[in-house]
Formats: structure tokens, C-alpha cells, sequence
């Protein structure tokens, strides 16, 4: 089978997914609901049905798919980065930073609710950024950077804010509920608000992404392959860098850390469509936001209370992650 | 005029310059080796040329242009290097790798136009990797991947071809057929070649011009025949060597006289 073949099935396999898991996402709830109850709607709606469909459920499919693309595009776009498939958003600190944001908001009681952030939402996005660009400062020498340098502050920088972090989850244990919607992620307080704040830059990023993917492609074979064959590599870096940092914090903000996403979505997608860089950053997108729309819809009806979506990412990711891994070989 | 020229250029990285003061003028239609030991300034120098080192001093004229003032898009339009050769990290296929080097004469939303698909084709022709179409890099031996990497360069469709040790990893075989096809394209397509190499009977063989390079200085400078001699092997590599004329070319060949060999 041609990648071409292969890339036009994939596709179409993503999308019936896609508009599938939204139609289950909005017939499954706590309150029953049938197929005909939702076209009885769309033919006439009312109030109640629609805080239901909605208010609670679409708004919630609508953002778990909105996350999911967000962290699976800020994965594709940092393993290109790396030149390392193992990369994920949280290698450059990003997700440490930002749970020590939301930790410390929660613990010191910053509820405020600013932009259609939390409190502790909106310090996390801050804090991560922050985080980011610190390691990037710190990685800065005279005449650029090495990847090696950024990668390596990043593992540092991450495992300080996760310090920090488990010191104010042990003094005030108290948070420790809400802590764990930060450290596990959910979706629980999903509302249209998020949805409005995050759609625009996830939309933009992808673009960005997009127009510069061939760029990525020459970065993949080196920094002086890439310039020598026309890449403007330093501009190049500095936007993909921030538009990594920019998808996973905002992806933290509105839903907590949730793993896996951002490592293993544009793994599988590459291997089943290939590395070019245009293909592989709209695919990522897809697949994570379908991804972590199914993981949404088990986090939430699998047992009668609600499981912490990363919970479900990893262990349905991670076999599967095998199973390709050994089908390659 | 000089198709490309250096003017007391002083290159290198972080930590300081490691070439000094090198002025070297190449013109159209040349075959140019680099010779020199490992750390003598021959990469740096085929980097600093096309602008891709931070520390420099000194300029670079490229058909009278200098080359520090050019964007990188300009810098591929006129000049095409291949790198040494380095394992791929990605899964990409013969076919993308090639058409890579028509990045600088492409928008970046366009799609591979009738020319860029023509100059793809015929940088393949030429580099005799058809038959590799289809093929992912990781699939190939190290000569394949060299000419894939050529063919590259050849479609950025430049006068000029720079190469960092284009010899290095290849078998013996791969060695003469990656230099049959530079000097083929020097003589049918007019390209100017000029390639580091540490190989010195490989660059005498096929180059016309031998530059040496000691200690990031230019130390010796000529055709084969006023280069290549004991007295400069010896001086430049530090290595006890005999010359003696190549049976079937006549150009000179030096042979490692080693301490306790064959006695």
C-alpha cells in the first residue's frame, strides 16, 4: 500500500471516528438520553434538553477534542524539534510548571476565574510558559543553542517545579482533592468559555504549523542541512518553540496534565502515514482530539464515579503504543 | 570571476576561529579538493563559504555577492552542499529526500511544481538512483545514501556544489563511484565542485586543484603534481610517505612508507 493510499484511509478512519465518538459523547450521560430524544431536539428545541446536549456534553466533547489536538500537535511538533520521536510536550517542562502554577493557586485558596481560566487554570498556563522560557534563556549561549542544551535544562527545570510541587501538596494536604484534577487531568469543569478561549490559538497553531511544515522536514536532517537548503533555522525554532509551549498550556490550563497524548498520538500517526511534516501535524491533530474525546467518554462512564482522564490515556494508549511498536518490526 | 572567494576569512564556533585568514578564489567549471588532517579547518571551511557558522571574520563573495548578507533561501539558490554523511532519524523516502532541495525555489504553501518534479527526475537520472524510488533512507547502503544526498544538492539546481567529505564511511567502490559521478557532472553539466576530503590519492585522482590545510592555514595550494610531494606530506600530515606516478593516469600517488612495514 502507497503512503498516499494509506494517508486517505487514515483520514477517512479519523473522521467517521471522529463524528462517531461526538454523537456517543452526546447520547451518554447520567441522565438518559436516546437517539430520538436528540433529533426530537434539533427538530425543536427546549431548555432543559438544551443544558444537557449542549451546555454539559457537547461543550465537554467539543473540548476534550480541542485538547487532545492541542497536545497532540505540540508532540509532533517537539519530536521534530528533538529530532527524536521520544519527545513530548512535557520534556520541556511545560506540564511540571504548570501543575506547580495550579498546585500553588489551589493550595493558596486563587479561585478567581480570569478569561474563561481558573484561578489555578490560569497560573498554570503562566507558570508553564514561564518555565519555557526559562529553559530557553537558560539554553541560550553567544552564536545560538544546542537541541541537547534545551532538552536537558528542560528534564532539569521539570524535575524542580515537581520538587516544588510535591512540597505544597505535603503542607497543604488538604488540596490534595483538587490536586489530583491537575496531576491526572478531567474534564469535568468543562464549559463553553475554555472552548472559546483555547479554539482560536489551537486553530492559528495548527495554520502556523502547517505553513511551516516544510521547514520542520529540512530541520529533521540537521540544523545545517536544514540552512544550507534555504530553512531560516533560528526563526524557524523560536516559533516552533513557542507555539509547543503555547498548545500544552493552555491544554493544562483548562483540563490538568493529561499524558501520553502529546508522545504517542504523533508516534502512531507517523508511523502509519509517514514523517512529512504537513500531513503528520493535521493528522496528529485529528487523532488526538479523537483520542482523547473516546478517553473522555470512558474516563466518564466506566465506573460510577468519574476516572481521572490521564488514568485512561496511558493504560489504552500504552498497549497499543506496543502493538504498533512490534506490528513495525 | 571567481565563483566563489574567500578574502582573509577567519572561521569557527563558540569557542574561537579555526581557520585563519584563508584567501582562496574557485572558478567556474573547477574541481577543488581540501586536503588536511583531521581538525585542520576542511569542514569548517565548506560551512563558513555558505554562511552556516556564527564566528566569522573576514568575507565571502558568491558571483560578487557577499554571502554573510544573504538569507539562507538566497545562500541555497546559489550554492548546494552535501553534509557528511549522518544516519536519519526519520522514515523519509528517496523521492521526498530529493525534492527537499527544491525547498529555496518553493512558496511555502505551493506544491511541487512541473519544474521542481523535472529537476527531480533529472537530479535522480544523474545520480543513478531511480532504481531506489520508493526506498526509505534507512533502507539504503551508505554509497546509496550519498547519492541520494547528491541528488539532493543537484536538484537545488546551483552552479555550485560544496561536499564535506563525501568519501567518509563509504566502501572503497562507493568512494570511486560517488567522485565518477562528481567529475561527471563537473565535465557534462559545467558544475564548480569543491569537496573536503582526507583521502589524498582519492582528491588527486579526480580534483584539478588540491587546497592543504594546517592547523587552519593554507599551507600548500597547486594541481596534484606541484602538491602532492613528500616534502609537503611530511610537513602538513607529519607522515613518512613515497610518491610515485599512477600507472594508468600518470598523476601522483603517495604510498604510506610505515615504521616496520614490509621489511
Amino acid at each position: 500500500m502507497s503512503r498516499k493510499t494509506g494517508r486517505r484511509l487514515f483520514w477517512a478512519a479519523c473522521l467517521v471516528l471522529c463524528l462517531a465518538g461526538f454523537l456517543v459523547s452526546l447520547l451518554v450521560g447520567p441522565v438518559r438520553t436516546t437517539p430520538g430524544d436528540l433529533l426530537r431536539f434539533i427538530q425543536s428545541p427546549d431548555r432543559v434538553q438544551s443544558a444537557i446536549f449542549i451546555d454539559l456534553r457537547l461543550s465537554r466533547a467539543v473540548l476534550a477534542f480541542l485538547v487532545g489536538a492541542a497536545l497532540a500537535l505540540s508532540g509532533a511538533i517537539l519530536q521534530g524539534y528533538f529530532r527524536n520521536p521520544m519527545a513530548d510536550p512535557f520534556v520541556v517542562g511545560v506540564s511540571s510548571g504548570a501543575s506547580l502554577g495550579a498546585v500553588v493557586a489551589a493550595s493558596l485558596g486563587f479561585e478567581a476565574a480570569v478569561f474563561g481560566f481558573s484561578g489555578p487554570g490560569l497560573l498554570a498556563f503562566l507558570s508553564g510558559l514561564a518555565i519555557v522560557s526559562l529553559v530557553y534563556a537558560l539554553s541560550l549561549r553567544r552564536g545560538g543553542f544546542k537541541v541537547e542544551t534545551i532538552l536537558l535544562t528542560g528534564i532539569a527545570a521539570g524535575a524542580l517545579a515537581s520538587a516544588l510541587t510535591s512540597f505544597f501538596l505535603f503542607m497543604r494536604s488538604d488540596s490534595y482533592d483538587q490536586a489530583v484534577f491537575w496531576l491526572l487531568g478531567s474534564f469535568q469543569l468543562a464549559e463553553w468559555g475554555q472552548v472559546a478561549t483555547i479554539a482560536p490559538w489551537v486553530v492559528l497553531c495548527l495554520l502556523a504549523s502547517a505553513w511551516l511544515a516544510r521547514d520542520m522536514d529540512l530541520l529533521a536532517l540537521g540544523d545545517e542541512t536544514a540552512q544550507a537548503l534555504g530553512c531560516p533555522v533560528r526563526r524557524v525554532r523560536k516559533v516552533f518553540l513557542a507555539m509547543s509551549a503555547l498548545l500544552a498550556a493552555l491544554a493544562v490550563a483548562v483540563s490538568g496534565i493529561i499524558g501520553f497524548v502529546g508522545l504517542v498520538v504523533p508516534h502512531w500517526v507517523r508511523i502509519l502515514i509517514g514523517p512529512g511534516h504537513r500531513a503528520l501535524f493535521v493528522s496528529s491533530a485529528l487523532a488526538g482530539g479523537t483520542f482523547l474525546l473516546y478517553c473522555d467518554l470512558l474516563a466518564r462512564n466506566l465506573l460510577a464515579a468519574e476516572l481521572p482522564i490521564g488514568v485512561i490515556t496511558a493504560a489504552v494508549g500504552a498497549p497499543f503504543f506496543l502493538y504498533l511498536l512490534h506490528k513495525k518490526r | 570571476m571567481a565563483i566563489i572567494e574567500t578574502r582573509e576569512l577567519s572561521a569557527g564556533y563558540d569557542d574561537g576561529y579555526v581557520i585563519h585568514d584563508v584567501s582562496l578564489a574557485v572558478g567556474p567549471g573547477e574541481f577543488v579538493a581540501v586536503l588536511g588532517r583531521n581538525g585542520s579547518g576542511k569542514s569548517t571551511l565548506i560551512k563558513a563559504v555558505q554562511n552556516l557558522l556564527g564566528n566569522v571574520r573576514g568575507a565571502v563573495l558568491c558571483g560578487g555577492e557577499d554571502v554573510f548578507r544573504m538569507s539562507p533561501r538566497r545562500v541555497a539558490s546559489m550554492i548546494a552542499y552535501v553534509p557528511q554523511l549522518a544516519e536519519p532519524v526519520f522514515e523519509y523516502a528517496v523521492e521526498e529526500v530529493v525534492l527537499m532541495g527544491r525547498f529555496a525555489r518553493q512558496g511555502r504553501f505551493e506544491k511541487a511544481s512541473a519544474e521542481d518534479d523535472a529537476a527531480v527526475a533529472e537530479a535522480m537520472r544523474l545520480t543513478e538512483v531511480g532504481s531506489l524510488s520508493g526506498k526509505r533512507l534507512s533502507q539504503l547502503s551508505g554509497g546509496e545514501r550519498q547519492r541520494v544526498f547528491i541528488a539532493r544538492a543537484l536538484a537545488q539546481d546551483t552552479l555550485l556544489l560544496l561536499l564535506d567529505e563525501p568519501s567518509l564511511h563509504l566502501d572503497i567502490s562507493y568512494q570511486a563511484e560517488v567522485y565518477g559521478i562528481l567529475k561527471g557532472l563537473q565535465k557534462d553539466k559545467g558544475k564548480t565542485v569543491v569537496a573536503a576530503e582526507h583521502n589524498i590519492n582519492l582528491a588527486a585522482a579526480y580534483a584539478e586543484r588540491l587546497v592543504f590545510l594546517k592547523d587552519g592555514i593554507v599551507a600548500a595550494e597547486g594541481t596534484p603534481e606541484e602538491t602532492v610531494t613528500a616534502a609537503n606530506i611530511r610537513e602538513i600530515f607529519g607522515a613518512e610517505v613515497d610518491i610515485r606516478e599512477n600507472a594508468r593516469s600518470g598523476l601522483p600517488e603517495i604510498s604510506l612508507v610505515g615504521r616496520g612495514a614490509g621489511q
